[in-house]
């Protein structure tokens, strides 16, 4: 099957200062992929989840999302097939109401009354948003905002979702949560990009890992081999969860990648073993 | 803990947002810390970390309307009598969101601000400024713009602000949420030298569980405006039962020690082990 | 309307108005307000126009001022068409010509000339003011001729916060192009504008919190970070100004000579062709400017 995104020999070049974000990139991502996108601020993994979207366009090289060429179209055009959740969910709200602004995507998208009417409950049940239904979206506490922007991305449908830093700035119980409902789009059907610093959202819901630095992709690879990485890890600053480092510590066999956990439930599984 | 007077002390602290017929955001409220702690407030959202940091330098009951119960005692100033521009010699705050605590036009003037209305002197202000951007890594960048700096950076310059009016205590509400990794160790990294090399007391209220056990002395877990847990990294993650309801985690070793106590009730003996270090002594030799 | 960034700030450069402290320069811009204000004369307006406009050019600021002055001047070309058939002078008005329903008059014509002269010239000397001093000391030296503290906080915050709110009013546009949003004439943009608000009220929320626990607004002995040092020709350019302002301030309201609302005589055809010209003028801009508006 034709991967649902699809990028080739991608450079990307901002025009004032002539900075190189992204530099030769190529990777394919097929449907329903979990994938989580990691980097330092300025590695260029903004830029290039921004050309999923259509906000950016390739200076040379290519993007295809389902199979079409993205350069000549609008964001809007994408927006059928592409959803991208803010990370600053005040960038995306701003109807009267929670309903109201679920109700936005799908009725752009030219979707009839009554179905976006649909899924607008569907949404409101998935994301357990009942009680805020009838409120100002700005009069709710910003964990439930968050939730409140993912679910007005989720009643587009949209064949790819992508979330940025869905889990910064919450607190474990929402955060548990939102790992769920990640899991939820992806067994719905969808694809999922993950652009996060969370180890653990890395660790135990994503199950491929793109590794951005400097403008490249440097590693494209699932968390065990990435986390075991020493390499990498320490070149782009970021440390693993730490019962993945309790893991790399206290291993036997430092080539045996099956000593390398994710969670705490596989480290208890190794130990017991 | 030592056994001297406690520089901060909560009396019987009740704090209400609006009425007293709404949910109290602060309950009775008991709390003494002293000099040199290192304090970590743990808690859901909601759960009254930022009230109870916003009572330590008088912004409330002074400046945030509510209803206001007990005492708060800094440095044997009542908060309730103090204004606010007296608590700020002695306690600085740094919030959750980088840029929204920044308004001057150079990195200078930024640190200026609170010694300038203090009243310092061209002298101090021009000998304190490039000491504290010592302290925080921020060397040279005097003139640039507050708002060109990246968001761990800009978190260090609110460190350095507050810095410069020479307090004693440091507050800090979640500090790195909005940071990326590397913002979050340099915060982190700062932080803890204050503490560690200037004695400075430190309240940071945090999600970061991992870091708090390896850095904090005392844990104070909080719950819909009360205090539940109050004590070393080891003594509150022991109270597994109560975390896991809380719907808080800890340490993942700590997780880990518990899973493997509950499979084989005895085998690991309390108190488990909260950090990675302490975790890899421990279990080393057993995989 | 992101890309619109408002051409008003210091433009680097060493000349001897870059130099110069900005509390002369602040002190003679005020000289030149009160001047402009006491006198409809022409010749006088115009003098202090070209006075600032030597500045401009002395100062190297051309590039910058002619942005700032490519808005402000077709803007006051409205004065020169209302004025002229509706002049704010004391009647009685001489009739020049009548144009179509309208009546273009002699003190109107008189008045939008002076008037649009006045403005040139305040806005110039303001300019010169604003584009060769850093913002800050121009702050300082505010605060210095009693310009209350909050007040001056103020506005400078309100300079950092343009560009941000530019910035995140582009994001949302985005948000909003990636939610499938059609249209990017007012309607889509107005709603968009509400996360920006909110957003600043947030934020200046947050930000008087954290100011406050810096002390902020307490009524005790302020000091100043930033000094600004008066040199000798400073002083000197300050006492010019004094001189200068009060010595022209009084000569112009005493000498009614002074007064060429009679004294000057338009030729109809004159009078036509300003109004035309200067109502086509306004015109042309406002398109250019709806259209760039309306593309960004």
């Amino acid at each position: 099957m034709e991967p649902i995104i699809k990028v080739e020999n991608l450079w990307h070049i901002y025009p004032t200062g002539n900075v190189t974000a992204l530099r030769d990139i190529s990777l394919d991502i097929n449907r329903g992929e979990l994938v989580g996108v990691i980097g330092q601020n300025g590695s260029g993994k903004t830029t290039l989840v921004k050309q999923f979207v259509g906000l950016l366009k390739p200076t040379r090289g290519k993007v295809f999302i389902d199979g079409e060429d993205t350069a000549p179209l609008k964001v809007q055009e994408l927006a059928a097939k592409v959803g991208y959740v803010y990370q600053n969910p005040n960038h995306q709200l701003f109807a009267r109401t929670v309903q109201a602004e679920l109700e936005f995507g799908p009725t752009n998208l030219g979707v009839p009354e009554d179905e976006v009417a649909e899924r607008v409950e569907q949404a409101i049940e998935f994301f357990g948003l009942q009680d805020l239904r009838d409120l100002h979206p700005y009069r709710i506490g910003f964990p439930l905002r968050k939730l409140v922007g993912m679910a007005s991305i989720y009643t587009m449908k949209p064949d790819i979702f992508i979330l940025d830093e869905p889990t910064t700035g919450q607190d474990n119980v929402t955060t548990r949560k939102v790992y769920r409902l990640i899991g939820k789009l992806r067994d719905e059907g969808a694809t999922v990009l993950c652009v996060a610093h969370d180890m653990i959202l890395l660790a135990e819901v994503v199950e491929r890992m793109l590794v951005m630095r400097d403008s490249e992709l440097i590693m494209d690879g699932t968390p065990r081999q990435v986390f075991s990485n020493d390499e990498i890890m320490a070149s782009t600053h970021l440390t693993p969860p730490q019962i993945t480092s309790f893991s790399l510590r206290i291993r036997k066999d430092k080539q045996n990648l099956g000593d390398v956990v994710l969670s705490v439930n596989e480290m208890v599984k190794l130990a017991t073993n | 803990m030592s056994d001297k007077k406690p520089v901060i002390e909560f009396k019987e602290v009740s704090f209400w947002y609006g009425s007293k017929n709404d949910k109290p955001a602060l309950k009775n409220i008991n709390l003494k810390i002293h000099e040199g702690d290192y304090v970590a407030l743990l808690g859901l959202n909601g759960a009254g970390k930022t009230t109870l940091q916003l009572c330590i330098n008088g912004v409330i009951p002074n400046s945030i309307m509510g209803e206001f119960e007990g005492e708060v005692i800094v440095y044997g100033n009542d908060t309730y009598d103090t204004p606010v521009r007296e608590m700020a010699k002695n306690v600085g705050v740094v919030f959750d969101n980088p840029e929204f605590q920044l308004s001057q036009m150079s990195v200078a003037e930024e640190i200026a601000l609170g010694m300038e209305n203090l009243g310092f002197s061209y002298l101090e202000m021009t000998e304190t400024i490039p000491e504290v951007l010592e302290i925080v890594g921020l060397e040279g960048l005097e003139e640039r713009s507050p708002f060109g700096l990246s968001g761990g950076q800009q978190q260090r310059l609110s460190i350095a602000a507050a810095l410069a009016m020479r307090p004693k205590i440091l507050v800090m509400d979640e500090p790195t949420s909005n940071v990326d990794p590397i913002g979050k160790e340099e915060i982190f990294a700062v932080a803890e030298q204050l503490n560690r090399e200037k004695n400075m007391t430190v309240i940071m209220a945090e999600h970061e569980v991992e870091v708090m056990a390896a850095y904090a002395d005392i844990l104070v877990v909080m719950h819909e405006g009360e205090i539940l847990l109050n004590g070393t990294p080891e003594e509150v993650f022991s109270n597994i039962d109560l975390i896991k309801k809380l719907g808080l985690r800890m340490p993942q070793v700590t997780e880990y020690a518990h899973q493997l106590n509950q499979l084989n009730p005895g085998s690991i003996k309390k108190p488990y082990p909260v950090t990675l270090e302490s975790a890899v002594e421990r279990f080393k030799d057993t995989l | 309307m992101q890309g619109v960034v408002i051409p008003i700030s210091m433009v680097p450069g060493n000349s001897t108005i870059h130099r110069m402290n900005p509390l002369p320069k602040l002190l003679w811009t005020i000289g030149i307000l009160v001047i402009s204000f006491s006198t409809r004369n022409i010749a006088v307006l115009g003098g202090a126009f070209f006075v600032g406009l030597l500045l401009v050019f002395y100062s190297r600021i051309t590039k910058a001022y002619v942005k700032v002055a490519m808005i402000l001047f077709p803007i006051s070309l409205t004065l020169i068409t209302l004025q002229s058939i509706a002049p704010a002078f004391p009647r009685p008005w001489t009739e020049i010509v009548g144009f179509g329903p309208f009546t273009i008059y002699q003190e109107g014509i008189y008045s939008g000339i002076s008037l649009l002269l006045r403005i040139m010239a305040m806005t110039t000397w303001a300019m010169v003011t604003i584009m060769t001093s850093h913002p800050s000391d121009i702050f300082t030296s505010l605060k210095k001729i009693g310009m209350p503290y909050v007040l001056n906080f103020v506005f400078v915050m309100t300079l950092q916060l343009i560009p941000i709110l530019q910035n995140e009013f582009g994001t949302v546009l985005n948000a909003q192009k990636s939610r499938a949003m059609k249209g990017s004439g007012f309607g889509a943009i107005l709603p968009s504008m509400v996360p920006v608000f909110v957003g600043a009220i947030e934020r200046v929320q947050q930000l008087s919190i954290s100011l406050e626990s810096r002390a902020f607004g307490s009524s005790g002995q302020k000091t100043s970070f930033r000094q600004v040092r008066m040199a000798f020709s400073d002083y000197f350019a300050l006492l010019l100004g004094f001189i200068v302002t009060g010595a022209v301030t009084y000569w112009v309201i005493v000498d009614k000579s002074l007064d060429w609302s009679q004294s000057i005589v338009f030729s109809p055809a004159f009078a036509i062709t300003l109004v035309l010209g200067a109502t086509i003028g306004f015109f042309v801009f406002a398109l250019f400017a709806i259209r760039a508006a309306l593309k960004a």
